[in-house]
């Protein structure tokens, strides 16, 4: 029996050559359906037109996942894309959430004049530049991010920026670089904590440091994920 | 034609199949293939990817229907993408033109 007779036609043919698509493809979810949904409309159009052409449904959907070409090959180009997405998500919710947690940690030291209100760096909060280092790092990385994923990125062609590694890596750092913001100040108030307790207003410091861990957690998945695919790119 | 050949050229022809107005992505690769006499017949699966990034590019603009049942992203052309199209021909033009004079059949180096 021909290798012909054994491939399974018509929709069943599209719905397994789309799931060869599915399998290679990495990024944001709704990125990735998105995609999917327009490929299968692509794929059933070509199924119509060469129907039209050819009449019989077997031959014409043959026809059409061969005109689509390899499905690796359709999942590898569309890999840039979704690793843009994928790192200009991460970026903007970086710069969204940032100042949020940023104001609960103000709003903490505020209320509580911990030592940075009094502007006296003493004990634990001597790791406080650290947090400093970390945005310094981050902020460009994020503009980067954002720069090279939007109309900017075209404008970069195969530059450095124009890279398709680059927005993630980018991505990567800056969420790494978040993870290591919030670690800092989370050990700073745990360490003050044990070494000054007092009567102090827990409210905002609790909202700070769930703010805190909530974004360590989600940083530090994207910046994994970004990497992964990254990896997955070269 | 082979792909590679068109590399480069890509995005500018993608650009000019949106002239005539929105089109979801088969029609522009159809629409490709047919305007070069067949001779520009792309891989479908990989003029996806290249709408993509024309889009993140601001060049088109895609926006979802429905279509006998199923979801359908119709491209159109962006007032930037207008204006780099308008680049891409004049830089194609004055190319093209080039390459004319020094492939074409007068004598070579081309004589004023």
């Amino acid at each position: 029996m021909s290798r012909a007779q054994h491939q399974p036609v018509g929709r069943d043919a599209a719905a397994d050559y789309l799931a060869v698509v599915t399998a290679q493809l990495t990024g944001p979810t709704s990125a990735r359906a998105a995609i999917i949904d327009e490929l299968r409309d692509g794929l059933l159009a070509a199924l119509e037109v060469h129907q039209a052409r050819r009449g019989s449904p077997q031959e014409a959907m043959r026809a059409a996942i061969e005109e689509f070409g390899d499905p690796q090959a359709v999942a590898a180009a569309f890999a840039p894309e979704l690793g843009a997405v994928q790192a200009r998500r991460v970026a903007l919710g970086l710069l969204v959430t940032g100042p949020l947690v940023g104001l609960t940690w103000i709003t903490a030291v505020a209320v509580n004049a911990l030592p940075p209100w009094q502007q006296q760096l003493t004990g634990p909060w001597l790791a406080l530049p650290l947090v400093g280092l970390a945005l310094a790092l981050a902020c460009p990385a994020l503009g980067l991010t954002v720069a090279a994923t939007g109309r900017l990125g075209r404008r970069l062609g195969g530059r450095v920026g124009g890279r398709a590694s680059f927005p993630l890596s980018a991505a990567a750092v800056a969420g790494l670089a978040a993870v290591v913001a919030d670690l800092t100040l989370l050990t700073i108030i745990a360490a003050h904590a044990l070494t000054a307790p007092g009567s102090s207003m827990w409210v905002p410091v609790v909202l700070a440091v769930a703010a805190s861990l909530t974004r360590v957690t989600l940083a530090g998945r994207a910046a994994r994920r970004c990497l992964a695919t990254r990896a997955n790119l070269t | 034609m082979r792909a590679e050949v068109l590399k480069g050229h890509l995005d500018a022809l993608l650009l000019a199949t949106l002239t005539a107005g929105p089109r979801h992505g088969y029609a522009i690769k159809e629409a490709l293939r047919a305007g070069s006499g067949g001779r520009f017949d792309l891989p479908t699966g990989t003029v996806y990817p290249a709408l993509h990034r024309l889009e993140r590019a601001g060049l088109i603009r895609g926006s979802w229907s429905t279509v006998n049942g199923r979801r359908r992203r119709n491209y159109e052309l962006t007032a930037a993408g207008r204006r780099a199209l308008g680049e891409e021909r004049s830089s194609w033009q004055e190319f093209s033109a080039a390459v004319t004079a020094l492939l074409g059949d007068a004598p070579w180096p081309a004589q004023a």
